[in-house]
């Protein structure tokens, strides 16, 4: 506000500007008085539909993404810097597998990663090893397993394919970046600026903090998925499966699009039964990795430098692991 | 983006999740096991707003906590919750999905006791289309469905089913014969209760097939509680 900047003299010579608070309330005026003219907008099948799967979306992933606030921002607040470094090995090229293992203790979706990974790489933890933990929490965690078990009863060896493709993919990343990644492209998110009075404090306003940010990405990512899901058409599907090499695109992409809770993915995955094995397999290995309201979220929260570039390879090296870790187990 | 303004974004994403989960409203959008994680979750939300609302109000030194301005999206769902009030899905949702039911693994048991027997469409499904209706024969079922237009003429009777939230919702259909005059013509979206019987023809063994039933009776009734399967 202009009184942090200006002090309170030079405040009460000013006109009064409407600021941010104001505009909320202007805003929140004119939607209630222009309330029936917006419900006779969304009136429209094909917009309420859209309207009810963005909604949905939205609600389905707060919970998880409450859980990642609050698990990044007990990091911060609570679990001094020292701990990651006697946790993880000094050698970075091990600490990539080491950290790759370590998602499968935590039990949320990938919307709680990424704040986590975030938090992670502000207390000192290497970048590629954060990305190796990024990627591979939300697919191996033993929930998304079990639900895989569960989706595919006729055919267990998915689970550990998915399994075995996921933590692949997530270490073979975290050495790539290792290798190739210039410290430029990302933003490590900071913390020093969050500091309260006490641990409760900081931990407070890092939750809050996390939130407002991480929630606008999901919002877009959500906006984006109701919009393509309500525009694609279904019989594009059909067409698509019947070549199994476009299948395995295709339903790789389609998982970027459709940006489902890696909770939930699997019971989509066996739901398209159209499709091979190894194409769901890429369904499940690319989507908890990749998709929009991710590519929003990373692109907030690391910088959109790191987005375009880590994106595109993810999606392309999850798909090489998914056709070969099909190939040797599911045909 | 003045503390302030964070706070009440807070509060306002925290009490939509709340008003939403505190009644059956919520049941539009995601399955029955989220509620008790959207009561807490969006209880967080409103402590976590309340809580900065006063720190701001106090003026209490937080560092330079810029919030970021995309935090201004989450009024979106916000507005979109608060009045627009978005319906579960309905008959666009299920003439978009081309796959009425899938292969079934396991060997299907007899239906339950009851005459009627009241059951979901998907199960109805299920068992004419992948069982050849054998657990269907000689038994009378209840049907709570929706109408939704058939292209070739009439309705299909209609339910979605979630696996996780209605981002993935997939429809079952059914289509009703020997309608009484009354009901041929209803319009989408009416909610109906149908008593009746499975009859061969509505074809077997594929992914699209849509099983029949001869109508006995026909009823409108109230959308319910869980509009989903």
């Amino acid at each position: 506000m202009t009184t942090d900047e200006h002090g309170p003299t030079q405040f009460a010579q000013r006109s009064w500007r409407p600021g941010p608070l104001e505009y909320l309330a202007i805003g929140l005026v004119a939607l209630l008085l222009g309330q029936s003219w917006l419900v006779s907008i969304f009136d429209q099948p094909a917009v309420q539909t859209g309207a009810t799967i963005f909604v949905a979306i939205i609600v389905q992933a707060l919970p998880f993404l409450v859980l990642g606030v609050l698990l990044s921002a007990a990091i911060a607040a609570f679990v001094p810097p020292s701990v990651w470094q006697k946790a993880l090995p000094k050698n970075q090229v091990l600490a990539v597998p080491v950290a790759g293992a370590a998602g499968f203790v935590l039990p949320g979706c990938e919307c709680a990663s990424v704040p986590v990974a975030g938090s992670l790489m502000a207390r000192g933890v290497a970048p590629a090893a954060a990305l190796a933990f990024l990627l591979s929490a939300p697919a191996i965690n033993p929930i998304v397993l079990v639900s895989t078990f569960v989706a595919f009863p006729g055919n267990p060896q998915m689970m550990v394919a998915r399994l075995i493709a996921s933590l692949a993919t997530s270490i073979i990343m975290g050495w790539l970046w290792l290798r190739f990644g210039k410290a430029e492209w990302i933003r490590i998110p900071r913390r020093d600026h969050l500091v309260g009075d006490s641990n409760w404090h900081t931990f407070r306003l890092t939750a809050a903090h996390d939130f407002l940010h991480a929630g606008g990405f999901l919002v877009i990512g959500g906006l984006t998925a109701a919009v393509i899901n309500v525009v694609i058409p279904q019989e594009w599907l059909a067409n698509v499966a019947a070549n199994p090499l476009l299948a395995i695109v295709g339903l790789a992409l389609l998982a970027v699009i459709l940006s489902i809770c890696s909770e939930a993915d699997a019971f989509v995955a066996a739901s398209l039964t159209q499709f091979s094995l190894t194409a769901r397999l890429a369904f499940l290995v690319v989507g908890p990795m990749i998709d929009l309201k991710l590519i929003s979220m990373q692109s907030g929260i690391f910088g959109r430098k790191f987005a375009v570039r880590f994106a595109p390879t993810t999606f392309v090296v999850a798909v090489l692991l998914s056709i070969l870790v099909g190939w040797w187990l599911l045909t | 983006m003045t503390r302030e303004v964070q706070s009440i974004i807070l509060l306002l994403v925290g009490s939509a999740v709340v008003r939403i989960s505190w009644g059956t409203t919520y049941l539009n959008y995601v399955k029955e096991v989220m509620r008790p994680w959207l009561l807490i979750s969006g209880a967080i939300l409103v402590l976590l707003g309340v809580l900065a609302l006063i720190d701001a109000l106090r003026r209490r030194p937080a560092g330079h906590a810029h919030a970021p301005g995309i935090a201004w999206l989450l009024l979106l769902p916000v507005v979109t919750i608060f009045i627009v009030a978005p319906p579960a899905l309905g008959a666009y949702a299920a003439a978009r999905d081309v796959t009425n039911s899938t292969p079934v693994t396991t060997s299907l048991a007899p239906l339950p006791a009851g005459d009627p027997v009241a059951m979901y469409l998907s199960d109805y499904v299920t068992r004419a289309v992948w069982d050849e209706g054998r657990t269907l024969v000689g038994r009378q079922v209840e049907l709570t469905g929706f109408v939704t237009a058939n292209p070739a003429g009439g309705w299909w009777l209609t339910r979605l089913q979630l696996l996780c939230c209605a981002a993935d919702a997939f429809a079952s259909k059914i289509e009703p014969v020997n309608l009484p005059a009354e009901a041929v013509t209803l319009p989408e979206n009416t909610w109906v209760t149908v008593l009746g019987e499975w009859v061969p023809g509505g074809g077997t063994g594929t992914e699209n097939s849509i099983p029949l039933l001869q109508v006995r009776t026909i009823t409108e009734v109230l959308e319910p509680e869980n509009p989903y399967d």
